[in-house]
């Protein structure tokens, strides 16, 4: 086979998904970014020539308290996400092999049923008439007035019931991989079970928590659906507000503004990832140094 | 204590499930000794060096060091360090800060602790790859920092899982005699626990040989090899012959005649006075044997028995013979301590005469259970296999 | 040396935590109470009066014609560019890669908003053209990885013994490469079919008036209907349709496991 012969057949194989891609997927990410400079048009369109004047609109508004609860909301279920799942990856990754299909498909299996019906099945739980509450009544850790549906710790939860499988999964990979003599190596050391945890077993499974941050903090920046099922009026996050401008408002330039902030808000956490993950030659060296 | 010694095991037992990994060993290691732990695998050995370290609790038993009850210390209390058989160096920090974990978790002042790693790294030679992350180093090397990353600890005793199996044949030779460099060096007891009889006799100044749980015979390495006390020791150590018999009568001078099914009247010496009619297990090493084309002359206490050849391997420093001796078949290993190209050798086929001092055979008890199969090995299959039982 | 109790605690209560809103919705399909907050008796009724629902089998109808679609164009392309990253190594393939793995990890309401801005732009009629398109272009993406990690499951020492026993370029293909990636294609197919019938988000986004899918439905039954129960049932019936899915995808991704 020639190289040229090579060459083509690799654009041969290349071009489908390539094109496609790069006209529905690349392309689009991108126009985002233009229509942000484009004015409305009334019909809920994109006006003619270029302007600031959706930047200026935008700065007018109070983003603030939007931006912080996204933020706040999306860091949050991260934490509690990373919390739950440390313990549960670890432990799906010891349990004899034929337990760990079955534990495994269990965790998988809600993930696989429809989101939406996920997020309505909450909504029936924490009903104002629903079981949950009328259990906690009962028991007496709520006030037949409690509020537990429209609220903010009610998006909090859905959104850690949400997203809890995508860290559950990356951490249990990796810990799969541990080698826990490791763990028996830092105990025979000197370190404690606490220290043999923080100072052997994190790092080693380092790379599947950095994943799992990520599989959870991206998509829940971008979240829209639960706080608009089970949120209430004032807890709105930035998605809640995306969809607002472009469906009610019918003001695609706004709406385009604000998802170019939430790409690049997106886009942050990754390229913070990517910083640490090939950790720079001078971070090494100071490492060296401090140790010998 | 029953036992007298630095390191003690008491009666200890350990089960997993129904299986008695360890099964009521008492043992006492003596203070700066290279102490071995040899069997074949799932004797119980690493286990037994497991609840040394405190990786697992006894189920029955104490366990003392120095005097001190540890049995029920967690690992990170006991002044007792471990090198892993598969090193388990964390991948996320370089061999310095490796080999400064230890120190580090004890809260040691920085710059002694500097100080220490420095002087680990020079005795294991390593003073030029300390900033490197282990999977940038050779097996040799991870094998050096393993040992220094315990070492540094000052350990009372050093425990050594396996140290050597991950390397190759020519590695593992030198890092054995590193290894005896170093226990000079720092003269801390080490227990070292291995599969390979090689290791555990050049390196070591007592083994214990286990089996299914239990310790066969502890002695030094040429005891265990120019006397086991069981079939089991016989065979794993080294290469022999098993020849079953019957003690026909007593000699005088603690020798015994034996009778073995085609064979001529054997002598064995019999210093247990095993009495007459006693069913035996008569074990031969091969290189103890002679063999010769012409009848040798007679002398006291020596067997000479006719055979003939059945096969014969030339391996440079010896020929490997087995020959038939009615239906049994008996190895004989031939050292060549003369140019071998101006004799007549020895072939296939020929008829010769082999002989052995009656010293050189022990009587053992006949087996049953599970070692009963290890008997059955026939010689050619023990003769073939490197270590006798193949681990 | 004792491990710590923490693991197992957690993981069975992440367990219950998971399954729990699932089973109460189950169970509540069968409940003839309108809120579920109490136990009425069993019954049928909320299936009935889903199943005589027409706007629901029309949204029905809408999902499985842009599944079938979008999982059939994504499988063609998500193969040939699994095929393309795994065979080359270039600066090309770099960025191929590149564009194949972010729409995984963009959130779906950025890529619905960016399509519907692109849709715009086009001055294309929304509906389920659009729709198709914008399914197309996330599956193709989960396909592209599935089909890949099975490429690279498999010794490519098979090709060459194939090519070396004499077959031709596509003899090679059609009796070796396919029959290898038939159950990884039919996984990748199942996992597309499955994504594209759940996605809302995205769907909400580019769908026009008139190409309301079977989550579009759900929605709008969830925020307006007052026919809550309806929404029980039709969840169960999902929820079997998942688990049969589930089920076939890990036969099929086993059946030659050794």
């Amino acid at each position: 086979m020639t190289a040229d012969h090579l060459r083509r057949e690799e654009w041969a194989v290349t071009l489908p998904s390539l094109g496609w891609l790069l006209a529905l997927f690349a392309a689009p990410t991108l126009l985002v970014f233009a229509v942000s400079f484009r004015p409305a048009d009334p019909y809920g369109g994109i006006g003619a020539g270029w302007t600031l004047a959706t930047l200026r609109e935008m700065a007018r508004t109070p983003l603030g308290p939007v931006i912080a609860r996204t933020v706040r909301l999306s860091a949050l279920t991260t934490a509690i996400c990373l919390a739950l799942a440390i313990p549960c990856g670890t432990c799906l990754a010891r349990v004899a092999p034929r337990r760990q299909a079955v534990l495994l498909l269990l965790v998988v299996v809600p993930f696989w049923t429809s989101f939406l019906i996920r997020v309505f099945a909450w909504r029936m739980l924490l009903h104002p008439e629903g079981p949950l509450k009328r259990v906690l009544v009962t028991v007496g850790l709520a006030d037949p007035h409690t509020q537990l549906l429209y609220s903010e710790p009610a998006v909090l939860l859905v959104m850690v019931y949400t997203f809890l499988p995508f860290a559950i999964l990356p951490i249990y990979a990796a810990a799969e991989k541990f080698d826990l003599a490791l763990l028996e190596a830092a105990r025979d050391l000197g370190a404690g079970p606490w220290g043999a945890f923080v100072k052997v077993f994190l790092p080693g499974i380092g790379r599947g928590v950095l994943t799992a941050t990520l599989m959870v903090l991206i998509p829940a920046l971008g979240s829209y659906v639960i706080p608009d099922l089970v949120g209430g009026p004032g807890q709105d996050m930035l998605g809640n507000r995306i969809a607002q401008r472009a469906f009610s408002d019918r003001n695609l330039p706004q709406a385009s503004a604000l998802s170019a902030a939430l790409t690049l808000a997106a886009l942050a956490p990754m390229a913070l990832a990517a910083l640490v993950q090939r950790r720079p030659p001078a971070l090494e060296a100071a490492a060296r140094k401090e140790a010998a | 204590m029953a036992t007298d010694g630095f390191l003690i095991f008491e009666n200890v037992t350990k089960r997993f499930g129904a299986h008695a990994a360890v099964d009521g060993v008492s043992v006492g290691v003596q203070k700066g000794e290279v102490f071995s732990l040899l069997g074949p695998s799932g004797c119980g050995k690493t286990t037994l060096l497991r609840i040394a370290a405190g990786l697992e609790t006894p189920d029955e038993g104490r366990v003392w060091l120095d005097g001190e009850d540890i049995t029920d210390l967690p690992p990170e209390r006991r002044r007792v360090n471990t090198v892993f058989q598969n090193y388990a160096l964390f991948p996320h920090l370089t061999v310095a800060e490796n080999i400064a974990f230890g120190p580090r978790a004890a809260g040691w002042p920085r710059a002694r602790i500097r100080e220490e790693v420095d002087r680990m790294l020079a005795l294991v030679q390593l003073t030029d790859q300390a900033g490197k992350k282990p999977r940038m180093l050779s097996g040799g090397q991870k094998q050096r920092v393993a040992i220094a990353r315990a070492l540094i600890n000052q350990p009372r005793v050093l425990l050594l899982d396996e140290p050597l199996a991950a390397l190759d044949l020519k590695l593992r030779q030198r890092m054995l005699v590193e290894l005896d460099l170093i226990h000079d060096e720092v003269g801390i007891t080490f227990v070292y626990v291995t599969h390979d009889q090689g290791e555990a006799m050049g390196l070591s100044d007592r083994i214990a040989v286990m089996n299914r749980g239990r310790i066969e015979q502890i002695g030094r390495p040429a005891e265990i090899y120019e006397a086991p006390r069981t079939g089991f020791v016989a065979a794993f150590i080294g290469d022999t012959n098993f020849l079953e018999g019957r003690v026909e009568e007593h000699l005088g001078d603690n020798y015994c005649r034996l009778g073995v099914e085609g064979f001529p009247d054997i002598e064995c010496f019999n210093d247990t006075g095993r009495p007459p009619g006693e069913p035996v297990c008569l074990s031969v090493r091969p290189e103890k044997i002679r063999i010769s084309r012409e009848r040798p002359e007679p002398a006291p206490h020596v067997n000479v028995v006719p055979a003939r050849v059945a096969d014969a391997i030339y391996l440079g420093t010896h020929t490997r013979f087995w020959v038939r001796v009615g239906r049994h078949r008996v190895a004989v290993w031939q050292p060549h301590a003369r140019f071998l190209l101006d004799e007549r050798p020895i072939r296939w086929g020929d008829e010769v005469w082999i002989s052995w001092h009656g010293d050189d055979g022990f009587m053992l008890e006949r087996f049953s259970g599970a070692d009963a199969a290890l008997v059955a090995t026939p010689p050619e299959r023990i003769g073939a296999a490197n270590g006798g039982v193949a681990p | 040396m004792r491990r710590s109790r923490w693991p197992p605690v957690v993981t069975a209560a992440v367990l219950v935590f998971l399954w729990l809103p699932i089973a109460v919705l189950a169970a509540n399909s069968f409940n003839r109470s309108r809120f579920g907050s109490s136990w009425e008796g069993l019954s049928l009724r909320w299936y009935r009066a889903l199943l005589a629902d027409a706007d629901t089998w029309r949204a029905l109808r809408n999902s499985l014609v842009v599944g079938v679609g979008a999982t059939l164009t994504s499988l063609a392309l998500g193969t040939s560019a699994a095929v393309a990253l795994h065979r080359h190594r270039s600066r090309l393939q770099r960025l191929h890669y590149a564009l194949v793995y972010s729409p995984l990890v963009v959130p779906d309401l950025l890529m619905g908003m960016s399509l519907l801005v692109l849709f715009v732009a086009l001055g294309a009629d929304l509906g389920l053209g659009t729709v198709y398109l914008a399914h197309t272009t996330f599956c193709v993406s989960y396909v592209a990885m599935v089909v890949l990690a099975r490429l690279q499951d498999f010794d490519p020492s098979i090709l060459e013994a194939a090519r070396d026993l004499g077959a031709g370029r596509w003899t090679v293909v059609r009796r070796v490469l396919l029959p290898l990636l038939a159950p990884g294609l039919a996984a990748a197919g199942l996992l597309a079919f499955t994504l594209s019938i759940d996605d809302f988000v995205i769907t909400f986004f580019v769908a026009g008036p008139g190409a309301t899918t079977l989550p579009v439905r759900v929605y709008s039954m969830i925020k307006h209907s007052r026919n809550l129960p309806a929404i029980n049932a039709l969840s169960v019936l999902m929820l079997a349709a998942t688990f049969t899915a589930v089920r076939a995808s890990r036969r099929l991704l086993q059946e030659d496991r050794p």
